[in-house]
């Protein structure tokens, strides 16, 4: 790879990064909120450099006339792209140093291993493929994996927006919030509650019945954990992947809330939402 | 710096190597159109990439609509996600190393970090509770270190222990695993006593030719923006290469190993401990996110989740590709199954004595 083609990579990858985050939110699909700045950083960043690299190589910097230089760079040209970096290159390198008295600095930098090519395929991805967020393919294929986490046990204290709501108000809650209610608040705060809940449509495999779900991400898509709710209602079972805000009650279990295997919530009201602009939790 | 030299002995040299030697040995000098075939192929390139825009941009207006697939567009996010996840930590990493190289003289570390390896494992240890980032950044710092002079052996500790117990990564812990702060503190000695074991293991054990190390030190005439600035771009394109790779074999792993079947052994007590490594080892999470998956696998003994914990910032595929890029192979093959063992081991004493 030469340092033209090094330099216009670097370009269309912060270019890609970018393009990304600022005119669209296609970044959403893939990383927290939180990481858009940093992502705008790393994509200017690394378009400077590529322009850099590209201008000092027009310039013609590396290819200064005196003939230390020459047999350098025609060392850099001649060795095989991923091996430059090998004894005999070194050797040669250090006895051209020994000869011209510098440190031997040239070939090393003008290429690049073959692997730096694989660098187009995130700008590749970007604007070829635009990943969409992860849904109910997702959702299907990690069944039954996970729980959640049983953080804040025992402590008594949840913070979301059930706790913040009034009594009597309805309460606009998380997915991962409500399960995680649903299957340690001992207390059972939420019994006979108004609660709200907004995610997608993921139907049963059989085709009874359907489950509200939303992923939670703690950085990017390839941690995404699934939480899901079994959603009761009268009304036909919604396409997958279309966005849902269901308003209704919690299904009290009888017995140990651990040991409840699917959360239910009883639906009084469904209303189709497009689909929010941060599609994780 | 004597341990280049000990790659001639080599064997079993690669194509590449005795190419290269055939170039050396010739000592030819540049044919009279030297300059001119430089030129067209810079043309070439700048051909290729035009071409290589055109045909993205036709892609994006007829393809783009016409992938529904579910499973490649899963594999496609979490591709993506996990690249450009690692972007911004790789751009900081090699900024910070360039910096280091370009910026900071070699004496200044002698001044900190003692000569003596063994002494200097543990400080290395310590020091890399101070970077707050993940492993994508430290490859390249540590890469750098060892150019300056740090005895290989503490640059290694830095590459485990930064992104084990780093301020970021203990803050996620905690919030992950609220209300069990015996995980938080297990971690941060389960992810230290590896790093610096591994370091000590290296000191007595390692060989310095194992380790590549391609940047050679600067002219004394190169300014230092041009130092600053081909470091970067060396780095990136080493990295970043190898990164991408990590990426790719990560997702695939993802999309294609079904979570449930880790439910089945999550039961038994060794096994459950070694599959979480595995998984660990299979998904390269960013350090700083991965407490947030191990509390998510709930069926799983407390020594398990820390082994995904413990293991996943010191060996990982993305991790494992990047530090070949930087480090070569010949280093990785001893450097990784080394991590494991020590990384388990930790484990298994720590997550014996406080979960």
């Amino acid at each position: 790879m030469n340092r033209i083609a090094q330099g216009l990579t670097l370009v269309l990858l912060g270019t890609a990064a970018l393009t990304a985050t600022v005119p669209t939110d296609l970044y959403l699909n893939w990383v927290k909120a939180g990481f858009g700045p940093f992502l705008i950083g790393a994509g200017a960043v690394t378009v400077f450099l590529g322009v850099l690299v590209v201008v000092a190589e027009l310039r013609g910097e590396s290819q200064a006339p005196d003939p230390g230089d020459a047999t350098r760079a025609h060392v850099g040209d001649g060795v095989q792209e991923g091996t430059e970096h090998h004894t005999s290159a070194r050797d040669h390198d250090r006895a051209v140093a020994a000869e011209y008295g510098d440190g031997g600095h040239g070939h090393d930098h003008s290429r690049a291993p073959k692997v730096a090519w694989l660098l187009l395929l995130p700008v590749m991805a970007v604007f070829v493929i635009a990943p969409p967020a992860l849904g109910s393919y997702t959702v299907e294929s990690t069944d039954g994996s996970s729980g959640p986490p049983p953080e804040e046990a025992g402590s008594g204290g949840f913070e979301d927006a059930l706790a913040e709501a009034g009594p009597g108000e309805t309460a606009s809650m998380a997915v991962q919030a409500f399960v995680m209610r649903a299957w340690i608040d001992e207390d059972r705060e939420m019994a006979d509650r108004d609660i709200e809940l907004t995610g997608f449509a993921v139907p049963e495999e059989e085709g009874e019945g359907w489950y509200l779900a939303r992923l939670q991400m703690a950085c990017c898509a390839a941690d995404a954990v699934v939480n899901r709710v079994e959603v009761v209602d009268d009304g036909p079972v919604p396409e997958a992947d279309t966005w849902w805000t269901v308003r209704g009650t919690w299904d009290e279990p009888e017995g140990e809330l651990s040991e409840v295997g699917e959360h239910r919530f009883l639906a009084e009201e469904l209303e189709e939402v497009a689909d929010p602009p941060d599609p994780y939790e | 710096m004597p341990e280049r030299t000990s790659d001639d002995a080599t064997p079993s040299a690669a194509l590449g190597d005795r190419i290269a030697q055939g170039w050396s040995d010739r000592d030819e000098l540049p044919p009279a159109d030297w300059g001119r075939r430089t030129s067209s192929r810079r043309t070439g390139t700048v051909w290729l990439f035009a071409l290589l825009i055109t045909a993205m941009a036709v892609a994006h207006a007829w393809l783009t609509d016409e992938l529904t697939h579910q499973a490649f567009l899963t594999w496609a996010t979490v591709f993506t996600a996990i690249a450009f996840q690692a972007l911004p930590f790789l751009v900081f990493g090699v900024a910070l190393s360039a910096a280091l190289t370009a910026f900071v003289p070699a004496s200044a570390y002698r001044r900190f970090i003692p000569q003596n390896a063994t002494r200097a494992v543990p400080v290395a240890g310590a020091s890399g509770a101070l970077l707050p980032g993940c492993e994508c950044a430290s490859v390249p710092i540590a890469g750098s270190l060892i150019k300056r002079g740090v005895a290989p052996a503490a640059a290694l500790t830095f590459l485990l222990a930064a992104p084990s117990i780093n301020p970021i990564v203990m803050i996620a812990t905690a919030v992950a695993f609220a209300g069990q702060p015996e995980m938080v503190l297990a971690r941060f000695v389960a992810g230290l006593v590896a790093s610096v074991v591994i370091g000590w293991i290296w000191v007595k054990f390692g060989r310095a030719d194992w380790l590549r190390l391609p940047t050679p030190t600067h002219a004394p005439g190169t300014s230092r923006g041009r130092v600053f600035r081909e470091s970067m771009l060396h780095d990136i394109m080493h990295a970043g290469g190898y990164l991408v790779v990590g990426a790719l074999a990560a997702a695939t792993l993802n999309v294609m190993v079904p979570r449930s079947w880790l439910l089945t052994v999550a039961e038994a007590p060794v096994i459950s401990v070694l599959v979480l490594a595995v998984l660990a080892i299979l998904l390269s999470i960013c350090s700083e996110a991965d407490a947030f998956v191990a509390v998510s696998l709930t069926d799983f003994s407390p020594t398990a989740k820390l082994a995904f914990m413990v293991i996943g910032p010191i060996v990982d595929l993305k991790l494992i590709a990047m530090q070949a890029g930087v480090f070569g192979w010949r280093f990785v093959v001893r450097f990784a199954p080394l991590c494991l063992v020590v990384g388990l081991a930790s484990t298994f004493l720590v997550g014996g004595l406080l979960l």
